[in-house]
């Protein structure tokens, strides 16, 4: 499926369909026109409708939408996943030398001490799933996910190497992952974004905004940044003084000046932009519906550890559920708390309560409404810290050589642990798992040849998998 | 209709049209698709393909419609037209065509005023003048330097995780002021490549390199700077690619290109060109600062001769001085560096070729260096550490404070035995001397104190060796020296650990060791030293200056001099601001073709130069880099001046005539008319036609106020752009031009039209860009990585154009970004223009267009007459420049009596509505104006505001 408007401008394609909707939905103007005619050499190639029209994926998909939940900052997995009760034995010890060959650290000199794992691990369900203590919750849905321990990536500073694994680049412009997923997939709401964004956690992501941008893409595909609290949407409230009278009043006047104005011009975008107030006006009612968790019983708000109308990742992760009930494509929850320099111990602990619950009823939640199989959930952060200490005796540097992540739900094999590490954590060891290799196979998923979503930008196909990436199949139900 | 007469050159027309026929369709149309093609398929497709031919004149083409045509291009489209069997469509009323030619040249609707005057103009060339008034605009500049800067990728922060805030408004400002100065675009491009490197250059041309200086900074802790500094040259490469050449040449980053004829190697020969540059942020000086400055400069310099006249016999006197102290000099070893940086590992410091070390990313700005050396010396007697000025620090530091400066608070060294590297022992220093040192400050209370380089190894923390000079000498060279108590060294070889605790710390710095007893910081600048290796009768005038300027201050009997001479330097200003700028640099850094574009992977070493199978580049006349630029603006490149007349053409129609504005490579898209394209091209870039209300003088070359003329005059652009179902299903895209351009317009002019049409656009030009109203909680965790200063506007700065709107890259405005404007990642040259419930969102109830609905409102019930019909027309003039229709102003008006009642009745606060406060004193309203009056007004306002027809040009 490609996507590519390789002949057209964006805004020819946005003219282009534009067009279509005037005559499919809209009704307005033309009468029947004979479409194919009208649309010319791009039809064959573009999405019918509305930018979000849901489209059918090119190949069978296991999976129909996404919450990502991205643990900026970069956990652990010496901590949290990887069990290494190898590398206590070499705590406070020098790495071995042929460890370090060619290697390049962020803050620490390579060569220093090694610190042995700070927490006690057990294998869990009948998978054997071997977690930390510091993920009861986690452990308790051992059985749905797939640990992956083998993934390595390209960059080890927070902003690289958090584009990296949402865009694919190092380089910042890209279009997101969840980017290409609407753009591939469309939506199944016009009530509500179709790419949602949460920020949780501690600071900001260090990526910012480009983490859910959409690059070359057309602009409808960004990520819309939710708030998990208060007016979920910027500028969804009316202002001060305007009642529902006066807005409906408003926008019934706006309509029909502007329908006015199509009749004597003609120009179909205008026809767009009264159905963008429309939708608008829905999502004045639908997202404060979204938001409203009154509806939720008390099991499932304690569950998740949610406390209404207070904003936390918890809560996140339940709107994040609520969401994709409501036909949203793409949730991304980012939760930036994990750069564990110094203090590992205690504040890796703190995360872990602030996420591992949530995450859990997350996976459990969507189970038990039906939504986990065709819904794929994706928890991990942009790289791994390196089994040396930092920052006195409590503390890991940023490491891109191995890290871990789980997924579940959205045809992943569950209760699979896949991958190994050395004794250190430090080097895959087995079946290893680049970052592009993650991206081709999340859109496998999603019912896409990752060579074949591509869109024409300055004479190119680009990617989000770039020239690389292979399905890892053994990940796959 | 517009008279016709007023365009001279078309009197030529016909007879142009006697002598010649269209000469069929060149090769444009070539198939040069993504099929897989050998090197010989490669040339030839490059041989024949349009783009990489320089552009030729073509002759005007005959048509059926001549009389149509209002400037030469609208034969060409014609042409097209004819062949199509499509008529044109007539003429834009005036108002829609005032409105459409406002917008377009200054991003500002028409006042009514504006539109009556120009109504009442029976005038035939009424339409030229009001061109020329536009183009005569200040805010011409800036509507056309906002298309630029999208191109420059402008913004106000640094970018990556920490996203600090950075000065580059000066930058911004050069760019509106070149364009409404009509800088001719050649050297409009040269100053931004080189502007440094032209001779004697002036501080907008240094000021001009921001260009390339727009790439992200990344300061987040621990990054390796010359891995950012590779990834801001990739940028430069991509935006020079996008935004000038018009060519994909990033692609040959990694491999050769795909599909254009550029070689990996070729692409790193031209990144060669751009890499030999330092990254310097220069101090900028206002206008009355400059003039201080120069005031200062000339005292001295009076000064000076006054000396040199007084003492005629001073070369002999300097002669004799320099045979005296030449030989004073003490022997410097450097140390073997094993480790450095800032023991965290937030900082790093890059070891440079002379040795010495330099910071980069992370600033700490109080913190310590860590140093880790080997010597084998023995008997050391005494520790140098010089300060050097290096061109990548702020103002070419010593130090990395934003002037440059730095202060030293404790200067340290262990040492042990190579063989026993635990057994460490702590030097004991004594009688520092320093080359420059502060008057020593009066102790504070807590014992802080700072001057005298003693205070570096006082063993206290609160006291520093500081050497600001002032401004003017602040940023130079500066030493050092450290006697130790006792002599160190051991035979097996010494492990050295300096710490260098700083406040503001010192940025490039090289440390050395002495066996010589009682060595001091030599009191001689190093500048002075090294002119004692040229022979004086070889020295230039500036290097003879030099030297007397530093001797003088050494005669005792010159004291009353000197100290005059000191007053002067007093008074020398302080740069105002800054801008980031590129430097030449001093010791040319070498490229190497990276393997497969990882800049851990260098391969062979390249020289600069231009891909074979563009025009040759002249090479040793001048810097490299300045050749490049003068390549790249000569009249012969064949993409240059295509690329901006095409960037032009969209601006004003919506699309290119070739639609891949950032490529014209050999898979762009082929030109919907080629030959116009080079008509303009070579019209652009050697003119020949005179248009009427051109002024005396015009046309020069490359001057973009030619090109706007012959569009804006010509018969294309005046076309209405009413479509009509058959066009429509015909021509959807418009690419054929049988009718004027309509299309939403960008994010910041949406915001001002807002702006204009409420009464509130503070039109102020230029100046360092504002913090419009903006949700506070996007700049704080966890929606910033870190807590950024975003303090809202509540003077007239929060009125200011969009285009004065600070721009952070990793929070863009919402406003904007809700209408496609980039954020400055990287350059872009086509913006996408979405049309979303998002905006609907924005434009209804984000809070400046609240209160722009609200003075609208108001403007409406004090300026609009007496009578809801009279005060509604004169809204919706404000706002689309026209009358409404009978049907338009009915629905308004009911509307307005609907909500009214509404208000009236009390559903609502009408105080609240109108003004946003329950709060508002009466004395506030407009005279004998209700507050439910102006409250049912601000809701009609509010939907004049978000008419389709409000955003759109039409």
């Amino acid at each position: 499926m490609n996507l590519s408007t390789s002949e057209h401008l964006f805004a020819e394609y946005q003219r282009q369909r534009t067009r279509r909707w005037f005559f499919k939905e809209c009704g307005l103007g033309l009468g029947s026109v004979a479409l194919g005619a009208l649309l010319g050499r791009a039809q064959a190639a573009a999405p019918t409708g509305n930018p979000f029209t849901p489209k059918p994926a090119p190949h069978f998909a296991r999976a129909k939408r996404v919450i990502y939940l991205f643990m900026a900052g970069a956990p652990s997995h010496l901590e949290l996943f990887d069990h290494k009760p190898a590398l206590a034995k070499w705590d406070g010890k020098l790495p071995p030398a042929e460890l370090l060959k060619g290697y390049r650290s962020a803050f620490i000199n390579p060569n220093s001490a090694l610190m042995g794992p700070r927490f006690k691990f057990a294998r869990h369900g009948q998978s054997g799933t071997e977690l930390s203590e510091l993920l009861p919750h986690t452990a308790s849905i051992a059985d749905e996910i797939a640990l992956v321990k083998s993934l390595h990536t390209d960059a080890f500073n927070h902003a690289p190497a958090q584009i990296f694994m949402n865009t694919g680049s190092t380089q910042f412009g890209r279009p997101s992952f969840g980017a290409w997923t609407t753009y591939g997939l469309g939506s199944e709401t016009s009530d509500l974004p179709a790419y949602v964004v949460f920020s949780t956690g501690r600071n900001g992501t260090s990526g910012g905004a480009s983490n859910w941008g959409c690059g070359f893409l057309p602009t409808d595909y960004q990520g819309v940044q939710f708030r998990n609290a208060g007016d979920p949407v910027l500028y969804l409230s009316n202002p001060k003084g305007v009642d529902d009278t006066i807005q409906r009043g408003s926008l019934q006047t706006l309509a029909r000046l502007n329908r006015q104005r199509l009749d004597v011009v003609g120009d179909p975008e205008i026809a767009t932009r009264i159905n963008a107030f429309e939708m608008a006006y829905r999502m004045q009612s639908s997202a404060p519906e979204l938001m409203d968790l009154s509806k939720e019983s008390r099991a499932t708000l304690d569950m998740y550890g949610a406390e209404p109308g207070k904003g936390s990742f918890a809560t996140s992760c339940l709107l994040a559920r609520r969401l994709v009930e409501r036909g949203t494509r793409f949730v991304q929850i980012f939760h930036e708390a994990w750069d564990q320099h110094s203090n590992l111990s205690a504040d890796i602990a703190q995360n872990c309560r602030d996420t591992d619950r949530a995450s859990a009823a997350l996976v459990k939640d969507l189970k038990q409404r039906g939504l986990l199989d065709d819904t794929l959930v994706i928890w991990g952060g942009e790289f791994g810290r390196t089994p040396m200490v930092q920052g006195g005796t409590d503390g890991r540097d940023h490491h891109p050589n191995c890290f871990s992540i789980w997924m579940a739900g959205g045809g992943i094999k569950p209760g699979l642990t896949l991958g190994e590490s050395d004794d250190f954590g430090f080097n895959v060891t087995k079946d290893p798992v680049h970052v592009h290799d993650l991206h081709a196979t999340l859109l496998h998923l999603l019912g896409f040849d990752h060579e074949k979503l591509t869109h024409r930008f300055q004479g190119r196909d680009f990617r989000l998998t770039d020239v690389h990436g292979t399905v890892v199949n053994s990940l796959l139900a | 209709m517009m008279a016709r007469n007023f365009i001279p050159v078309f009197r030529f027309l016909p007879i142009c049209l006697l002598l010649i026929t269209s000469g069929g369709v060149p090769a444009h149309a070539a198939d040069v698709s993504s099929t897989a093609r050998g090197a010989a398929g490669l040339a030839e497709a490059t041989a024949r393909h349009w783009a990489f031919q320089t552009p030729r004149r073509p002759s005007l083409p005959a048509v059926t419609r001549a009389k149509w045509a209002q400037t030469p291009l609208d034969a060409f489209i014609l042409a097209r037209l004819d062949r199509e069997h499509l008529e044109p469509t007539p003429e834009a009323g005036r108002v829609q065509l005032l409105r459409r030619a406002a917008l377009d040249l200054t991003g500002l609707p028409p006042t009514p005023a504006e539109v009556d005057a120009f109504l009442a103009d029976t005038a035939p060339n009424a339409y030229a003048r009001v061109v020329e008034r536009l183009l005569a605009s200040p805010h011409y500049g800036e509507r056309w330097g906002r298309h630029w800067l999208d191109a420059a990728r402008y913004a106000d922060s640094n970018g990556y995780e920490k996203d600090r805030a950075r000065e580059m408004w000066h930058y911004r400002d050069w760019v509106v002021n070149a364009l409404n100065t009509d800088e001719p675009y050649d050297r409009f491009l040269i100053e931004q490549i080189a502007g440094d490197l032209l001779p004697d250059p002036t501080q907008d041309q240094i000021i001009a390199t921001g260009f390339l200086r727009n790439s992200m900074i990344n300061e987040e802790g621990a990054i390796d700077p010359e891995q950012f500094r590779m990834e801001a040259m990739f940028d430069r490469m991509d935006c020079l690619g996008k935004a000038v050449l018009g060519l994909t040449i990033q692609c040959a980053q990694c491999h050769n290109h795909k599909y254009d004829p550029i070689s990996q190697e070729e692409y790193y020969r031209l990144f060669a060109y751009l890499n030999d540059a330092d990254e310097l942020t220069a101090p900028v000086y206002g206008a009355a600062e400059r003039e201080r400055l120069e005031g200062v400069r000339r005292d001295i310099q009076r000064i000076e001769d006054r000396l040199r006249a007084e003492h005629p016999d001073w070369p002999e006197r300097l002669a004799a001085w320099e045979a005296q102290v030449r030989g004073d000099v003490t022997e410097w070893s450097l140390p073997e560096l094993v480790e450095y940086g800032d023991p965290g590992g937030l900082s790093k410091l890059e070891v440079q070729k002379d040795q010495s070390l330099l910071a980069g990313g992370h600033r700490f700005s109080g913190g310590t260096w860590r140093i880790r050396a080997r010597t084998t010396l023995t008997n050391v007697a005494a520790v140098r550490l010089e300060a050097l000025a290096n061109a990548n620090l702020p103002m070419h530091g010593p130090g990395r404070g934003d002037r440059g400066q730095f202060a030293l608070r404790e200067f340290t060294l262990e040492v042990a035995p190579l063989n026993d590297l635990t057994n460490r022992t702590r030097i004991v220093f004594t009688n520092a001397t320093a080359d420059f040192a502060q008057p020593a400050t009066p102790p504070g209370k807590d014992g802080s104190a700072n001057g005298p380089v003693v205070l570096a190894i006082d063993g206290r923390d609160q006291t520093a060796w500081t050497l600001d000079a002032g401004p003017g000498r602040r940023n130079v060279d500066r030493k050092a020296v450290f006697p130790a108590v006792n002599r160190f060294g051991f035979a097996s070889g010494t492990e050295l650990t300096f710490k260098l605790q700083c406040h503001d710390e010192i940025g490039s710095f090289r440390l050395s060791l002495t066996t010589v007893s009682n060595a001091v910081a030599d009191p001689l600048p190093r500048h002075v030293r090294e002119l004692f290796a040229v022979p004086a009768a070889n020295r230039s005038a500036a290097e003879q200056q030099r030297m007397f300027s530093y001797w003088r201050t050494t005669v005792p009997e010159f004291a009353a001099a000197n100290m005059e001479i000191e007053q002067r330097w007093a008074q020398h200003p302080e740069a105002s601001g800054t801008a980031l700028t590129l430097h030449r640099r001093a010791i040319p850094r070498e490229t190497a073709l990276l393997k497969r574009g990882d800049w851990l992977k260098p391969g062979p070493k390249v020289e600069p130069g231009v891909p074979a199978f563009l025009p040759p580049v002249e090479t040793g006349k001048e810097p490299p880099r300045l050749s490049l630029a003068r390549w790249l603006a000569d009249p012969r490149h064949p993409t240059t001046a295509r690329v901006l007349v095409n960037r032009v053409w969209q601006a004003y129609f919506g699309a290119g005539l070739v639609t891949t504005p950032e490529d014209f490579g050999l898979r762009s898209d082929a030109p919907s008319h080629p030959e116009l394209l080079d008509w303009l091209t070579s019209e652009f870039v050697a003119p020949q036609t005179h248009l009427d209300g051109e002024p005396a003088g015009e046309p020069r070359p490359w001057s973009l106020k030619h090109l706007h003329r012959l569009i804006l005059l010509s018969a294309t652009y005046r076309q209405s752009s009413h479509v009509t179902p058959a066009l429509l299903e015909r021509d959807p895209y418009n690419r054929l031009l049988a009718r004027g351009a309509r299309f939403r317009v960008d994010g910041e002019v949406v915001r001002d039209i807002a702006l204009a049409a409420s009464g509130l656009l503070n039109p102020t030009v230029g100046g360092a860009s504002v913090f419009a109203p903006a949700p506070a909680f996007l700049f704080v965790p966890p929606n910033s990585y870190g807590a950024f200063p975003w303090v809202d506007a509540t003077d007239q700065n929060r009125y200011r154009r969009a285009f004065y709107t600070f721009r952070r890259r990793s929070t863009p405005y919402p406003m904007l970004q809700a209408f496609d404007t980039p954020n400055g990642d990287q350059a872009c040259v086509r913006r996408t223009r979405s049309n979303t419930p998002m905006q609907a969102l924005t434009s209804l109830n984000e809070p400046l267009f609240v209160e722009c609905a609200q003075a609208l409102a108001r403007r409406i019930v004090t300026d609009g007459g007496n009578t809801d019909a009279e005060r509604i027309r004169h809204g919706f003039r404000q706002v689309t420049a026209r009358p409404p229709t009978d049907a338009e102003q009915h629905e308004l008006l009911e509307l307005l009596q609907q909500q009214r009642a509404h208000i009236r009745d009390g559903w609502v606060s009408a105080a609240e509505l109108a003004t946003g406060t329950n709060n508002i004193p009466t004395a506030q309203l407009p005279a004998g104006v209700t507050p439910t009056q102006l409250a049912a007004y601000t809701v009609v306002a509010r939907v004049l505001l978000n008419l389709d027809e409000t955003i759109t040009h039409e």
